[in-house]
């Protein structure tokens, strides 16, 4: 892409002057195609800040992660289109949520009677085995955020191939710090293998998902209703996932990306009604900034 | 940096910005919303929407950032019938390093706490430490709020996280005892509701936030096994053993007989949920108890002494009394206290002082008819500086008078109302501290408990 703009008569260009005539190319290219919004920006590089350091520490908690961060900040970050992709569908994953707890908060600030609780019995009731596999993955699910509330990655939830690509990455940049030996690029090196072992061991969101669906068994098709109306899209995505054959993210991602004359096929092997899913368009139809694809219906690359 | 400005804003019902500063306006633009539209800063938008959900004025730290800084300020909304007002004050913004990005967010806002968050059922979902927290337990995961953290009571015997559950509301102070690697740790819970789109309560969020050291005495880990035989009554370490062993099953008796009088897990029978109340009133009763006979152990040890502070009988008494407010007004009684200009300067412990003022007028209020009069005064008398509680209770008859400063003595009352220790305690303190407590009353005329310090000019 570089190549393209060392036209006579033009200098080299400096790595930001370079990154915005590639940025002006891309518009040029596709001038009516909606660009990041500054929140969608700063939500991704966020994410990917707090993954990287997730990575780092998990490779040695010595690691100083912000002079890391700093560093690959100037040069470019690795990872290329898998790091984007993960960041770009977590981010939309939780515009997506973040918009509907808005409108739940001031749904119940507008509601001037309590909700009357649950009675023993009613549909609300469920079995113990569904009730501790809706906590695994509410745990799963909350292991995607920062203390702050922050959206992250989790590592378990990684592609393992990004996982590796991460780890190998940030061992390089260790070797190259000033002060290492043999010895140190030794034990990164058993430090990246240890950690891939680690993430295979370690079970996320997805696993979390199979089992709340297998515990709901027949009873998928009411419980994703609910999770519908309730707006609780951890476990709809979940429910979805599992029932598609696809993982987590990428179920968040086609949903995210869905026309919503998609989302009736998209969501089909959970045998819902069309009415159900009117909030679903309704909420999907009122994010702001949304990217639509005709693809959405393809497992995401 | 701090800017002393105050950056304001207004909100309408259904959370869109309608009018704000520039600061403001600036971050919402940023954040790909604008005027008119959903606010787009989600702490904010989330704080909001619990002061209109609480219908009352929230005041917290406020952090959120955009891809150029990260913003910490303070955060004050008032709730009214169309939305709610926002003024942010003590707005720091920090630039990101290097200049376009966020900065590392490496620690909570208070590098000291646990970030923690559980389900309907006090399950936790969530617990995140900050840079400088302690160590996290192991297997939180999906375990009790209550099981990880030994609840304790409030000063009126109640938990407030409890008491949130009841209600589906924000708390604040519920104090724990959580066991680390570090040993017992004491800490302070806080946290607010959380809603899905139905209105359904799905749990709370919050912080665990460590709080001051504890006294010597009840930081004494708990006997696992205490020998309770080998000891003589007088040891000091009988009442410490007898202390911990008690406080640890009666809080979690009462913990679990509000949980069923509250009916947090669904409705059960009526008078199962009234069962569970007495339970839980009698355990608080026994805590009390508990915390007397501590109490007396403590102070009739041989060389106790308390502390001499420069203290003000008029403010203690006013703190005394906006302590107990609440009681007060559920009898639909008035206590006329001491104005803020009334004041006494004395010498004693500030602490013991409260405490024995705490006990007065919730004697005043526990044993006089409702919707009657509290009155306290400070007046001094030479070198004596005095406050005294007087109600329009019964009344004590002058042949029993010395007989209430008695250990164990209530006058043949035989409802759950006190231990018969708090009087004697009281007194033992007021001595202890250079003065005393004197009762003056007659049958049908109400008491005048008088206590009395060693005056400051």
């Amino acid at each position: 892409m570089a190549d393209a703009f060392s036209s006579p008569g033009i200098d080299m260009p400096s790595p930001t002057v370079s990154s915005r005539l590639r940025e002006l190319a891309e518009y040029l290219a596709a001038p009516a195609a909606g660009r990041l919004t500054e929140e969608q920006r700063a939500l991704s590089l966020g994410i990917a800040r707090r993954f990287i350091a997730d990575v780092a520490a998990r490779l040695d908690p010595a690691i100083d992660s912000a002079a890391l961060w700093r560093d690959w900040l100037r040069r470019g970050l690795p990872g290329g289109e898998p790091l984007a992709a993960a960041c770009y569908a977590r981010a939309e994953e939780y515009r997506w949520r973040e918009q509907s707890a808005r409108r739940a908060a001031a749904f119940a600030a507008s509601v001037t009677e309590k909700v009357a609780p649950a009675e023993p019995g009613s549909a609300d009731a469920v079995s113990p085995e569904t009730d501790r596999a809706y906590l695994a993955l509410r745990i799963a699910d909350r292991r995607r955020f920062d203390g702050f509330g922050h959206p992250a990655l989790a590592l378990a939830d990684v592609e393992p191939e990004l996982f590796r690509t991460m780890l190998q990455a940030v061992a390089a940049w260790r070797r190259a710090q000033p002060g290492g030996d043999a010895a140190q690029t030794a034990e990164c090196d058993e430090a990246v293998c240890a950690a891939i072992a680690r993430q295979k061991d370690e079970s996320g969101i997805d696993h979390a998902a199979a089992a709340f669906h297998q515990a709901l068994d027949v009873m998928v098709p009411d419980a994703a209703a609910k999770a519908i109306a309730a707006q609780d899209w951890t476990a709809l995505i979940a429910l979805a996932a599992v029932a598609a054959r696809r993982s987590y993210d990428a179920m968040a991602f086609a949903l995210l990306t869905a026309e919503s004359a998609a989302l009736p096929s998209l969501l089909a092997p959970l045998r819902l009604d069309r009415a159900a899913l009117a909030p679903l368009e309704a909420s999907l139809a009122t994010l702001p900034a949304r990217a639509v694809g005709d693809d959405a219906a393809e497992p995401v690359p | 940096m701090m800017d002393e400005r105050i950056v304001r804003g207004r909100i309408d019902r259904a959370g869109a910005l309608l009018s704000a500063d520039a600061p403001l306006l600036h971050l919402q633009q940023r954040a790909g919303s604008g005027l008119g539209k959903p606010l787009a800063l989600p702490h904010l938008a989330r704080l909001v929407a619990l002061a209109q959900r609480l219908q009352r004025d929230i005041s917290r730290p406020l952090h959120t950032a955009d891809d150029q800084s990260d913003i910490h300020a303070l955060v004050r909304i008032t709730p009214d019938a169309e939305g709610a007002d926002v003024e942010i004050s003590d707005w720091r913004p920090r630039p990101a390093d290097p200049p376009q990005v966020p900065a590392i967010e490496d620690s909570l806002a208070t590098p000291q706490e646990w970030a923690w968050e559980c389900d309907q059922q006090l399950r936790l979902v969530a617990l995140r430490p900050g840079a400088e927290a302690p160590a996290l337990p192991a297997d939180w995961e999906g375990r009790s709020l209550s099981e990880l953290f030994e609840l304790q009571p409030d000063e009126d015997g109640r938990f407030p996280v409890l008491r949130a559950l009841a209600r589906q509301s924000r708390f604040a102070g519920q104090r724990v005892r959580a066991e680390l690697d570090a040993g017992r740790t004491q800490m302070e819970l806080s946290g607010h509701a959380l809603f899905d789109a139905t209105g359904r309560f799905t749990g709370f969020r919050g912080v665990a936030a460590l709080a001051e050291a504890e006294e010597a005495d009840s930081a004494a880990p708990p006997r696992a096994d205490p020998i309770f035989g080998s000891l003589p009554l007088s040891d000091p370490r009988f009442g410490r053993r007898i202390d911990g062993a008690l406080r640890g099953p009666l809080s979690r008796i009462i913990a679990t007989a509000e949980t069923i009088s509250g009916q947090f897990d669904g409705p059960i029978r009526a008078d199962y949920a009234r069962y569970a109340g007495d339970i839980a009133h009698a355990g608080r009763h026994l805590l009390g108890l508990v915390d007397d006979l501590a109490d007396l152990q403590n102070i009739e040890r041989p060389g106790f002494q308390a502390a001499a502070d420069e203290i003000d009988l008029g403010d203690l008494a006013r703190r005394a009394v906006g302590l107990l407010a609440m009681k007060a007004e559920e009898k639909g009684m008035r206590i006329d206290a001491p104005r803020t200009d009334d004041k006494m300067p004395a010498t004693g412990e500030f602490r013991r002082v409260l405490q024995v003022l705490l006990n007065l007028i919730g004697n005043a209020i526990r044993y006089s008819p409702e919707n009657s009069l509290i009155w306290i005064r400070v007046d001094r008398e030479g070198d004596r500086a005095m406050v005294t509680v007087a109600d329009q209770g019964q009344g004590i008859a002058a042949d029993q008078q010395a007989a209430v400063f008695e250990k164990f003595e209530r006058l043949g009352r035989t409802d759950s109302g006190g231990s018969g220790l708090g009087l004697y305690i009281a007194r033992r303190l007021a001595r202890a501290m250079g003065g005393d407590l004197i009762v003056d009353s007659a049958p049908g005329q109400g008491a005048r408990f008088t206590l009395s310090l060693p005056a400051r000019d």
